[in-house]
């Protein structure tokens, strides 16, 4: 009875969350969706907590309270800047509870078959579910554990490091052990070994080797993969938790588990997919590190960088009458979206019509610009996607561009050998003015010289944005 | 020199002076020379004895070259095609001649391209005469005293001076027609308002660019062709510009003695050529002539001295500019840098040497490339080309069912029951997964990461499964994940929250 009541409450509890990913299709219907998700979490929860095989009710709660105290403070405080660490950091979580999960399920395991037969008949909820095994049956469940380990392990660390590199805590660029993918897959052949021998002998060395070995791949994948590859690394975490999820699933025999940590690994894997497809580069690549091998030299550029002031930004500012801005992981840095939103603010008063253009990898999270500019409350009917705006450009009279550099690169479509060659990129050259506001002449990120800077109606608006943006400000009322 | 660049190029380092009266016919008096802290010197032989840079417009004269001594700067119009005695005598002087028609025609060239303002000067002024001498409106009016047409005019030749004729008539409001050798600027001319004039002929045209921007000699079929058409145009159009001029040679004959025969009394006929023998041959150089049926020919050549004030204005930027980029360290110091192109380009002395004429500049002038043509597909080549897109997509989807349903059916021959309803309700998911997650908008993927993120968190359902267990191992860590899990629920969808709350509508 109660545990047809279980199924019931997942049956539900799972429509729930199909329903609570379907709402994020738009941003009204998404403020509903939440609210699906939190409900359907609840029910979840209770569900299981009244089911076969949980005890310690007051622990659980007490356990579930604390943790929720820390979530909510963390997510009241966090800033939107922060959000690709807090999501890196959520992720590790995730990772390392699949890890625990499946050791307590190797260590139930290795109790359950201890037992005589009797004994076994008087178990209760999952040790039952162990005890009523074939041996078949086990042997699956062996891969199903091992699995759950190895994809939480390696989603740990990943995330760590992830986390570290995001936070500015780690460098972000990209270093290897000396031995490079040698390594990662000396580690991973190491785990397949322990998967053949914990398979015929289900003994904890082999486990606790792999975990080891999973812990190791995540740590050195992760810091193998530089700053603006950061949104696809943590797409794919995003994706990897889920299938942890989904594994564990498996091995408890838990349907929920297996549909959402599966639900969970498809959106990140889309999540991942879309950011490789806006760089243009195959996700081997991206994990491999490293941008693709240039099949040539580099088409030089010619011209000089022309520097301008904010005076004559604010002129050109006055006298357009359509103007775009793109901002890029620079604003983000510079914490410059108050001001961005507050220029936005006195253009439109002044009627010019003011749009956003977002590349799908600005940032270092997939949507990340979008949730800061929404942050610092820019309608979000004037945050245009690439495809959206891309064709605009010819009739904007003038182009920001805020700290961005790769995604606004004409070399990705002019020069065949550029390392970028075929990424889409925002079109902003094309608008009849160019503004750049940039700390200096470096090349940012990727190393890869930028012909936009060079153009002729690109005028360059060099400092630190915020300051650039807060000296613009006083000259446009 | 302006009283604006004199305060321009003391910010360079240098001190300026100027010959007593010469702004005077351009509207500048010595007291505003003065107030921005300009020498006012008495006598044009003292100013060029003080000084190391000179600046003047007009090609020097003998007597003046004869001051300059070794390691003064000269820049001005120079001739330096025309005029080898001087060049002579400035390098036997050892001075340094900058001659500011020699400036190469790139873009970053153009802010110090005297040619460019003049003609600009002489395109506006050159409508303006027309107009002077053109007894109706330009604009087309309907009034109470009747119905007056608009005036047309046709401007032969989009140079810097024709697009400048364009761009003054049209906004008089006359309908404006426009004609050059190099189709390629027939976007520029319809960008400014005007109608371009085409030609029914097909010959594959020099590319414009080749040439340093200017245009090239023309074939004799396509010369008969153009010819053609214009005296098919000359009785309908009120006013002609003609603008046509060719590096070193005498001017094109483009307008001729039948055609303005073919005009009606009262046009008017302005001829920018008239210095190099005229696109009409009927133009006199420097005078305004009526011929016999009334058409006025206006064969001025002084139209930049005709607008002094705007002229000087222009000039002395362009010379500012040519400065400042001789000083690139902004310290008063002359730096003549013969690896820049702009600047070797324009030097026909230095250091006791000719060196004109210049190499040809590094850079191409104009990088418009030919477009590449896509064919135009005809609708049965695009409907086989949908039709083998469709096919192809329905291969390889059905190549992927395939695999994916023989991999499943494979891992049923061995796996048992239990295994296979999971396994079922897992590739269930991963479908519902798919077709959900494509239509998420791609402003929502932070809050998508985030609820996904707290969503994940249903591992917790695991370790509220274990937590009855009998083993303190396994209880201490489920306590644990079920800690980190409450964590990520509370945490991931109270950011998620935040978050989609912020997205407002305008």
């Amino acid at each position: 009875m109660e545990f047809g009541f279980t199924i019931a409450a997942y049956v539900v509890a799972a429509v729930l969350f199909i329903l609570s990913l379907g709402g994020l299709s738009g941003q009204e219907s998404a403020k509903r969706a939440v609210w699906y998700g939190i409900v359907s979490m609840g029910l979840a929860v209770f569900a299981t907590l009244v089911g076969p095989g949980s005890g310690l009710w007051l622990l659980s709660l007490l356990l579930i309270a604390g943790g929720g105290t820390i979530g909510y403070v963390v997510a009241q405080r966090v800033q939107m800047t922060e959000m690709p660490q807090l999501v890196a950091a959520m992720h590790s979580l995730v990772g390392l509870a699949a890890v625990f999960v499946g050791f307590n399920a190797h260590i139930e395991m290795g109790n359950v078959l201890a037992l005589g037969h009797e004994a076994r008949e008087s178990l209760e909820g999952f040790a039952a579910l162990l005890a009523h095994k074939s041996p078949v049956e086990q042997s699956i469940l062996r891969v199903e554990v091992f699995l759950g380990i190895f994809i939480g392990a390696v989603t740990f660390t990943g995330s760590v490091v992830a986390y570290g590199k995001l936070s500015g805590k780690l460098g972000s660029v990209a270093t290897k052990l000396p031995g490079g993918h040698m390594l990662n897959a000396g580690a991973a052949a190491i785990s397949a070994v322990c998967l053949v021998w914990y398979f015929n002998t289900g003994g904890i060395l082999p486990m606790a080797l792999m975990t080891l070995a999973a812990l190791f791949i995540g740590y050195h994948l992760i810091m193998g993969i530089g700053g603006a590859d950061m949104p696809v690394v943590v797409s794919m975490l995003n994706s990897y938790s889920g299938w942890a999820a989904a594994a564990i699933g498996f091995s408890l025999g838990n349907d929920l588990l297996i549909v959402v940590g599966a639900l969970v690994g498809s959106s990140g894997a889309i999540l991942s997919y879309i950011m490789c497809k806006a760089m243009n580069r195959s996700f081997v690549s991206v994990i491999l590190g490293g941008f693709g091998g240039t099949t040539g030299p580099q088409m030089a550029v010619e011209g000089e960088q022309i520097a301008i002031d904010a005076d004559g930004v604010a002129t050109a500012l006055e006298e357009a009458d359509s103007v775009v801005i793109i901002p890029g992981y620079g604003m983000a840095v510079a914490q410059a979206q108050q001001n961005v939103a507050e220029l936005t603010r006195r253009l439109r008063a002044k009627g010019k019509v003011v749009r956003f253009a977002i590349h799908p990898v600005a940032g270092r999270l997939p949507g990340h610009m979008n949730v800061l500019l929404a942050e610092a409350k820019v309608p979000y009917d004037i945050v245009m996607e690439m495809d959206e705006i891309n064709d605009d450009f010819p009739e904007t009279d003038v182009a920001i561009v805020i700290g961005s550099n790769d995604i606004v690169n004409p070399a990705a479509q002019d020069d065949p050998n550029s390392p970028i060659a075929g990424m889409p990129v925002l079109e902003c050259w094309k608008a009849k003015q160019v503004f750049v506001s940039k700390r200096g002449q470096g090349t940012g990120y990727s190393g890869i010289e930028n012909p936009l800077f060079f153009k002729d109606n690109t005028r360059m608006f060099y400092g630190d944005a915020k300051a650039s943006l807060d000296q613009l400000l006083t000259l446009i009322q | 020199m302006t009283p604006d660049s004199a305060r321009q190029l003391q910010k360079l380092g240098y001190d300026c002076a100027i010959e007593t009266g010469a702004g005077a016919a351009a509207g500048f008096s010595d007291a505003t020379y003065v107030e921005a802290g300009v020498e006012i010197v008495k006598t044009s032989a003292a100013l060029w004895k003080s000084v190391d840079i000179v600046a003047k417009v007009r090609q020097p004269t003998e007597v003046e070259l004869k001051r300059m001594t070794k390691g003064k700067t000269l820049i001005s119009f120079f001739n330096p095609g025309g005029n080898a005695e001087g060049m002579e005598l400035a390098r036997s002087k050892g001075a340094n001649v900058i001659a500011m028609e020699m400036v190469p025609r790139i873009s970053r060239a153009q802010k110090m391209d005297a040619l460019s303002s003049m003609a600009n000067i002489a395109g506006y002024r050159a409508v303006i005469e027309a107009g002077n001498n053109f007894g109706r409106f330009f604009t087309g009016q309907i009034t109470a005293a009747g119905k007056v047409p608009p005036a047309k005019v046709l401007v032969v030749g989009a140079g810097v001076a024709g697009l400048a004729a364009i761009g003054t008539s049209t906004s008089l409001g006359a309908i404006t027609l426009a004609f050059d050798v190099r189709p390629e600027v027939a976007e520029q001319v319809e960008s400014m308002g005007a109608e371009f004039v085409y030609l029914d002929f097909e010959e594959d045209q020099a590319d414009g660019a080749a040439t340093g921007g200017y245009a090239a000699v023309s074939s004799p079929e396509f010369r008969d062709a153009q010819l053609a058409k214009f005296l098919e145009l000359a009785p309908e159009v009120d006013i002609v510009i003609t603008t046509a001029l060719i590096p070193n040679r005498e001017a094109p004959e483009l307008w001729t003695a039948d055609m303005v025969a073919a005009m009606k009394p009262g046009s008017v006929i302005v001829d920018l050529a008239a210095e190099k023998g005229g696109n009409c041959k009927l133009t006199v150089m420097d005078e305004k002539i009526v011929t016999e049926n009334g058409v006025t020919i206006i064969g001025y050549t002084d139209f930049p001295s005709r607008m002094a004030s705007q002229a000087s204005t222009l000039y002395a930027t362009n010379i500012r500019h040519m400065v400042t980029d001789l000083t690139p360290d902004k310290d008063g110091q002359i730096n003549h840098n013969m690896e820049d192109d702009v600047i070797r380009g324009a030097t026909v002395t230095f250091d006791k040497e000719i060196t004109f004429p210049p190499p040809p500049p590094k850079i191409q002038a104009i990088a418009a490339k030919p477009k590449e043509v896509v064919p135009e597909l005809t609708p049965e080549e695009k409907r086989a080309a949908e039709v083998a897109a469709f096919k192809a997509a329905t291969k390889q989807q059905v190549t992927l069912l395939g695999t994916g349903a023989a991999v499943i059916l494979l891992v049923g021959m061995v796996a048992p029951v239990s295994f296979m309803q999971h396994f079922i309700v897992f590739v269930l998911a991963c479908f519902v997964g798919f077709q959900v997650i494509w239509n998420v908008a791609h402003s929502l993927h932070t809050p998508l990461m985030a609820v996904t993120n707290a969503i994940s968190s249903i591992i917790i359902l695991g370790a509220l499964m274990q937590i009855g267990s009998g083993s303190y191992l396994v209880i201490v860590l489920a306590s644990l994940s079920i800690f980190m899990a409450g964590i990520n629920i509370f945490g991931g969808f109270l950011v998620t929250r935040r978050m989609l709350a912020m997205f407002q509508k305008s």
